[in-house]
């Protein structure tokens, strides 16, 4: 990362990809522009796709709409460390509080801060890295510095300083995964970019006499996506693990408890309210795990080469 | 040689830098801060003017911003990290009598997950069974979804308060020094699985494009043995990635040693942190990061020599035999 020899090497560039984008290899190969359409409708053939489609939207549904059902999150009274039951689906907490609209509250922000991140993360991953990829030069040097900057300064670590000196709340959380998590992003954004300038079309475009710009936007971004799309949907898993983790150990929204919050509370009653830390961690998990199989199933039918080889 | 000189030079002058920049970001969240760290040393007690301008001379607080800041660069490179508020030991005397029980812990799990992910993904790549192969992909799929630190309550959970096997906190029964093995079992479970599910999936891709390369066939054709083919000659080759993700995975594992060691209460750097976080003990919060920062520099350049040794094509590079440098 730091060196100039190394940096133009193959395998080093596909073991970065991989780092900042695991689990997949991310050295797509472009699908052409009829093909694309196809390649979508492959992933939308899928069985598994909906699957997980459907337990992500089951799960977005509910802690939206769930709590307007489910009772009040924080209204004491109810038996204390009461096990699950009819009545309490997911049983009382220390306080005498029912589980089950807690779980549904801490789902929003999980949630929230998953998809808001990676949108942001996206959005500047897109407009940056497309910049430096395509035009090269200053901007490119920039962003390799400010990824080997957030690679030596971790976003767990980051958000630990800032969350000491600043406070933490939602948006605070939000801005400093976005910060931390677009280069990996962008990175893959300028490789797709730096790779697509170089094609035929791109040159035809530019002896049409078209702007430099209006060749980014219309020609080599479209084109750059399908990689976007699979490190946008790991960037949702990871924001959503990054958050618990950071409100398991107390740093995030105290009024607004998320799954990671619940967690450290229920660390204190493992030995008499196993389902205390049992559900919320379930959450967290089969939400990630979802979205990582979302991406892994989308990497494989936008880019048919990979996981198919010989 | 001279290549090579070349090339670390630079690696070392671009890691200072980089090094510089984090501190300088840091000095700038700190001076950014909310509060007024004069009022936070007198706290609430009335004091006169006098007292207050001696406070703020004696920690430099008078002094220009650009003043403070080169001051506070000078001291970090000279090892002094400053004073612990409320303590009357250095912030490098603390993270000194931490820093080893953090390494006990990511050591062990650095070596488990590495060796495991290579013989795991290789394993893998090489039989290509469906069972096998398929079953390590779920895995490392499911593994990399799981929150670490709910598996370190889960496994609290089974082994140490309903099988009563393991201890469930803590490095040393009360009262004792040192650290104790059955103490050190679950944080390092916890911390290595994550890690090994990772390093096992990189080193099955990098196998396996390796497996595909012509020097694989020409091995086989000269009539080697399966084994041999693997081992000695498709091997050496994939490593070369995982040289690389494992030395830059290492930061990510030290950021999460905070999160295991809170798990398991086990007083290393990370705990260290967590406490200076809630008391709002900015000096020692950034101290911890800074020597979080510079070991994570530290082993990225030692991955980037070990990467220029076990690679021909740069050793080549290096002694001006393999073209372009």
């Amino acid at each position: 990362m730091s060196t100039s020899g190394p940096d133009r090497d193959p395998i080093l560039d596909t073991a970065r990809a991989a780092l900042e984008a695991p689990p997949t290899g991310l050295a797509v190969t472009r699908p052409g522009g009829a093909k694309r359409e196809s390649l979508w409708r492959h992933f939308f053939e899928r069985p598994s796709t909906w699957i997980y489609l459907g337990i992500l939207a089951v799960i977005a549904f509910v802690s939206f709409v769930g709590p307007f059902f489910a009772g009040d999150p924080v209204a004491l009274g109810n038996p204390k460390l009461l096990e699950p039951s009819l009545e309490y689906p997911l049983g009382t907490d220390q306080l005498g509080r029912d589980y089950l609209p807690r779980i549904l509250q801490g789902g929003q922000v999980s949630l929230l801060v998953g998809f808001t991140v990676a949108i942001l993360c996206m959005t500047l991953g897109i407009i940056i890295g497309g910049l430096a990829g395509f035009f090269g030069g200053f901007a490119d040097t920039a962003l390799v510095k400010v990824a080997e900057f957030f690679q030596v300064l971790p976003g767990l670590v980051l958000a630990l300083v800032t969350a000491a000196l600043f406070g933490a709340n939602v948006v605070i959380i939000i801005i400093i995964l976005s910060v931390t998590m677009w280069p990996a992003v962008a990175r893959i954004v300028r490789a797709e970019a730096m790779r697509i300038g170089q094609l035929g079309y791109v040159e035809s475009a530019r002896a049409s006499g078209f702007t430099s710009l209006r060749i980014l936007w219309s020609d080599v971004l479209p084109n750059a996506m399908p990689p976007v799309i699979v490190a946008t949907t790991m960037t949702v898993g990871r924001a959503i693990l990054i958050e618990s983790s950071l409100s398991y150990i107390g740093i995030g929204d105290s009024n607004r408890p998320s799954w990671g919050a619940l967690l450290n509370d229920a660390q204190g009653y493992l030995a008499n309210g196993w389902w205390l830390a049992l559900f919320p961690g379930l959450c967290i998990f089969v939400v990630v795990l979802a979205i990582n199989m979302l991406g892994d199933s989308l990497n494989d039918a936008l880019n048919p080469s990979i996981g198919k080889v010989k | 040689m001279k290549a090579a000189l070349l090339h670390y030079g630079r690696l070392l002058l671009s890691s200072l830098l980089l090094f510089i920049a984090v501190l300088t970001v840091l000095f700038l969240l700190l001076e950014i801060a909310p509060g007024d760290p004069i009022d936070a040393l007198i706290g609430d007690y009335p004091v006169s003017e006098e007292y207050r301008a001696q406070i703020t001379a004696a920690y430099g607080l008078d002094k220009s911003v650009w003043e403070r800041y080169i001051l506070y660069l000078a001291n970090v490179f000279q090892g002094n990290l400053g004073q612990s508020f409320g303590s009357s030991q250095t912030v490098v005397e603390l993270i000194g009598s931490r820093i080893w029980n953090t390494l006990a812990l990511a050591l062990p799990a650095f070596l488990i997950s590495t060796f495991g992910g290579l013989l795991l993904g290789a394993i893998a790549a090489r039989t290509r069974s469906r069972f096998l192969d398929g079953g390590l992909s779920g895995l490392s799929v499911a593994l990399f979804s799981l929150p670490n630190f709910w598996l370190g309550i889960l496994l609290i959970m089974l082994f140490a308060v309903t099988l009563g096997w393991l201890p469930t906190q803590g490095k040393a029964p009360y009262g004792q020094e040192g650290i104790y093995i059955q103490y050190l079992i679950l944080p390092v479970v916890t911390m290595a699985t994550s890690e090994l599910a990772y390093k096992a999936r990189i080193m099955r891709s990098s196998m396996i494009e390796s497996l595909g390369q012509d020097f694989v066939d020409t091995a086989r054709s000269k009539g080697l043995s399966r084994r041999t083919v693997l081992w000695r000659h498709a091997m050496p080759n994939a490593l070369l990635p995982m040289i690389t993700v494992s030395g830059y995975s290492l930061g990510f594992s030290l950021a999460g040693s905070v999160i295991v060691e809170k798990v398991f209460g086990w007083p290393g750097m990370g705990l260290l942190l967590l406490d200076a976080i809630m008391r709002k003990n900015n000096q020692l919060v950034l101290g911890v990061v800074i020597v979080i920062t510079l070991t994570v520099i530290v082993v990225n350049i030692l991955t980037d020599i070990a990467y220029g040794i076990a690679d021909p094509r740069l050793r080549a590079r290096f002694s001006g035999k393999g073209g372009a440098a």
